[in-house]
């Protein structure tokens, strides 16, 4: 594993990657229960008292768009202190941006927020600071996110979910839209962090200062919520639905939602499926009695 | 004048310690709350941000709930450390449960923050006026240069004249309390605190004169309240930029003038204005003493032949070897000694320990070897340890010898009764002598009229 204690500051010295969705199909659905400037306002407040509390302390924002993401902040940057206005002057070139790419595609009917596509950045970045210096924060990832989990994502995601766990990165979760994310319930109970949706929005910081702004050094001893239940399901990968039950490869584990002659990933070539499971259960015990 | 004691205590502890008065008109400063929340331990960090934006006091039972069974004795510690600090008021009401709530200046001053991002003390003055500023490098060169220069002031009283600019001799006996016993005739000698002084890295040495300084400024007409809160404003500055004179106050700039020749600001001249540069010493200033970023290099070898490799040029750095070791030759960037016992049994008489001594050297191996575990040998360790345990071979204990019993059965009375106390230290049944503690001389005497 790469951390090593001794790389690291005593504490709780943090490096708060947030993944930030801006995704405008979610902040401007009806169904949304508060507007996108309230939830700035209260992220803005949050990621001050991220800094505040250690002078050591980094924060970098992702902004996780539609067709994009971005990085939109890194307080390594400036003086220490978070400057609202750079940030949301990023913010607003990047919302540009992703909508400009926007029109060169069509949308398709789930809108989903490029997850992946940010969770990777994190990581990324994340992998920088461990190999820069001798001695580096504790990082962690937090994703504040809306829209609904996009099941064509799901192998780019579980990838970067293992590739957190691997690197000791928990990956927090704070779902703001309106149903639970699969993704993001399985990226906490694998690598460990906190999975939350709260139950009043206006009250968002409250809630990430509760929950989210605890450093890794001081979750051994505080009350954190609890995983309830994760939805374990996968997505298949040739139609991208997702699935409760359905064939997998069994030399890549791939998963498909229906048989296929040859694995799609590996190339192996599949026999005949065995339509009736008691049959072929009967047959395989017949030796043995 | 107790004797001060020599313990890396930090800026915090000396905050906390003073008057509840003082402590609420401090918080009336945005930069003092915000280094006082930066001070504290991680968990009453997260307690205060909490709280941030509840309005009502909160009792100790529901505090109690957010921790896990673990972490009890550091909730016990965060709680008492906020209350101390008088960030956390606490009220017990008639049922004798305990409610806290936020010191309400500090809570505003933290909402301020939080809502608004912070702000820097003062604007750093333009580009175009200052004249080349020094670089990052340069100035830490310079802060550590002028802070050696002043560390062998301290020690060394003989090399006055050598130093360019000193510090006023006023100033210089106040630093140099508790740390050199003068005497008269034979000048003044480093006293066993001066010595541990020191062995401690440069920022526990830098706490110790910046307490020492505050705690001797109501001499000076300064009142201390306002020298922390100028201190610690001081340490969110920005490190390398210049700032207007200007901008300070009478007391203040003379402050600075102190502060620029321990090293922690650079002053500049210029046409017009003049401007100080913080250095990294100053922003340092509030950041916690174990910090492990602002070690610097290390440059000491030890062989298991104790022989001692010194790659360094500084002067002072040759003093502080000197302390416990046999400094054999020194070449232009090489100082080599041995340690030995004889070096060793003076350091032990000055007051210095084994562990000191230890943790010196690991403190302050060079790169080389700093990487190596151990990076002092094992056998030097032990022997350094072993020669100090040597000169603790015997115990003294305050006794009283009692002799010319009158009977043996006093002699075996007074005997047992000693045994009792567990004070019993020697006996000879034949000679009728036995040799008690002094704690029970008073009960002894009284039990020997007795038995007559």
């Amino acid at each position: 594993m790469t951390p090593v204690s001794s790389k690291q500051y005593t504490d709780d010295v943090s490096l708060l990657m947030v993944l930030m969705d801006t995704n405008p199909l979610f902040w401007s659905s009806t169904a949304t229960p508060f507007s996108f400037s309230k939830f700035l306002s209260q992220v803005l407040s949050f990621l001050n008292s991220i800094i505040l509390l250690n002078q050591l302390n980094q924060v970098v924002v992702i902004a996780t768009g539609f067709n994009s993401c971005d990085y939109i902040y890194d307080s390594s940057l400036g003086h220490g202190n978070l400057r609202a206005e750079t940030l949301l002057q990023k913010l607003e070139e990047f919302v540009i941006k992703d909508e400009e790419l926007n029109k060169q595609e069509s949308v398709d009917g789930i809108g989903s927020s490029l997850l992946s596509g940010s969770l990777s950045m994190a990581l990324c970045y994340i992998q920088r600071v461990f190999r820069s210096g001798s001695i580096h924060p504790q990082p962690r990832i937090l994703c504040l996110h809306g829209s609904q989990d996009g099941p064509g994502q799901y192998v780019a995601i579980m990838n970067s979910i293992f590739s957190a766990q691997r690197s000791m990165v928990p990956i927090d979760s704070c779902v703001i839209g309106s149903q639970h994310s699969a993704f993001l319930q399985q990226a906490s109970y694998i690598t460990g962090g906190v999975y939350l949706k709260p139950q009043q929005l206006d009250g968002l910081f409250q809630y990430l200062t509760t929950v989210f702004a605890t450093d890794l050094h001081s979750r051994n001893f505080l009350q954190l919520p609890k995983p309830v239940g994760v939805d374990f399901r996968a997505s298949c990968f040739c139609h991208k639905n997702t699935i409760d039950m359905g064939y997998i490869c069994s030399v890549c584990l791939s998963i498909f939602c229906k048989h296929h002659k040859k694995c799609s990933t590996c190339g192996s070539a599949f026999g005949q499926p065995q339509t009736s499971v008691s049959t072929s259960n009967q047959k395989r015990k017949a030796p043995d009695n | 004048m107790p004797q001060v004691k020599i313990i890396a205590k930090n800026f915090m502890d000396m905050v906390s310690s003073l008057p509840a008065m003082k402590l609420d008109k401090l918080y009336e400063n945005a930069f003092i709350c915000e280094a006082i929340l930066r001070s504290l331990p991680p968990l009453a960090k997260k307690y205060v941000l909490q709280l941030l934006y509840i309005d009502v006091p909160v009792s100790a039972s529901s505090l109690q709930e957010w921790v896990l069974v673990d972490g009890a004795s550091k909730h016990r510690v965060a709680v008492d450390r906020l209350i101390q600090l008088r960030v956390f008021t606490e009220t017990v009401d008639r049922k004798k449960e305990a409610t806290y709530r936020l010191n309400l200046m500090f809570q505003m001053n933290l909402r301020k923050h939080v809502v608004h991002g912070g702000v820097l003390p003062r604007e750093p003055m333009a580009a175009n006026i200052t004249v080349r500023l020094p670089s990052l490098e340069e100035l830490d060169n310079y802060a550590a240069q002028q802070w050696e220069c002043f560390l062998l002031h301290l020690i060394n009283s003989a090399e006055v004249e050598v130093t360019t600019k000193s510090i006023s001799p006023s100033m210089m006996k106040v630093f140099q309390r508790g740390l050199l016993s003068q005497r008269d005739n034979e000048g003044s000698r480093l006293t066993e605190s001066g010595f541990q002084f020191l062995l401690m890295d440069t920022n526990a040495q830098l706490w110790y004169i910046i307490r020492e300084y505050i705690s001797n400024s109501e001499d000076r007409g300064v009142d201390s309240a306002d020298l922390i809160s100028f201190l610690l404003e001081l340490s969110f500055h920005v490190t390398g930029e210049a700032y207007n004179m200007n901008t300070l106050d009478e007391i203040q700039r003379i402050t600075v003038k102190d502060l620029a020749d321990l090293g922690l600001i650079k002053l500049q001249q210029g046409r017009k204005d003049s401007w100080f540069i913080p250095t990294k010493l100053a922003t340092n200033l509030s950041i916690s003493l174990s910090d492990a970023s602002s070690r610097k290099m290390g440059y000491v070898v030890v062989e298991t032949n104790f022989r001692l490799y010194a790659y360094s040029t500084s002067k002072l750095h040759c003093e502080i070897l000197r302390l416990f070791a046999r400094v054999e030759y020194q070449l232009p960037n090489l100082i080599v000694g041995s340690i030995t016992k004889e070096n060793l049994y003076k350091a032990f008489s000055n007051g210095i320990t084994a562990d000191q001594i230890i943790s010196f050297l690991q403190q302050n191996a060079h790169p080389r070897v700093a990487e190596k575990v151990p990076s002092v040998p094992e056998n030097v360790t032990d022997q350094i340890r072993l020669w100090e345990s040597d000169l603790n071979r015997v115990e003294m204990t305050p006794a009283h010898f009692f002799d010319d019993f009158p009977s043996r059965d006093v002699f075996e009375a007074a005997c047992d009764f000693a045994r009792e106390y567990s004070s019993l230290l020697w006996e000879d049944s034949k000679k009728m002598q036995l040799i008690v503690k002094t704690e029970i001389y008073a009960h002894m005497k009284e039990f020997l009229s007795h038995q007559k």
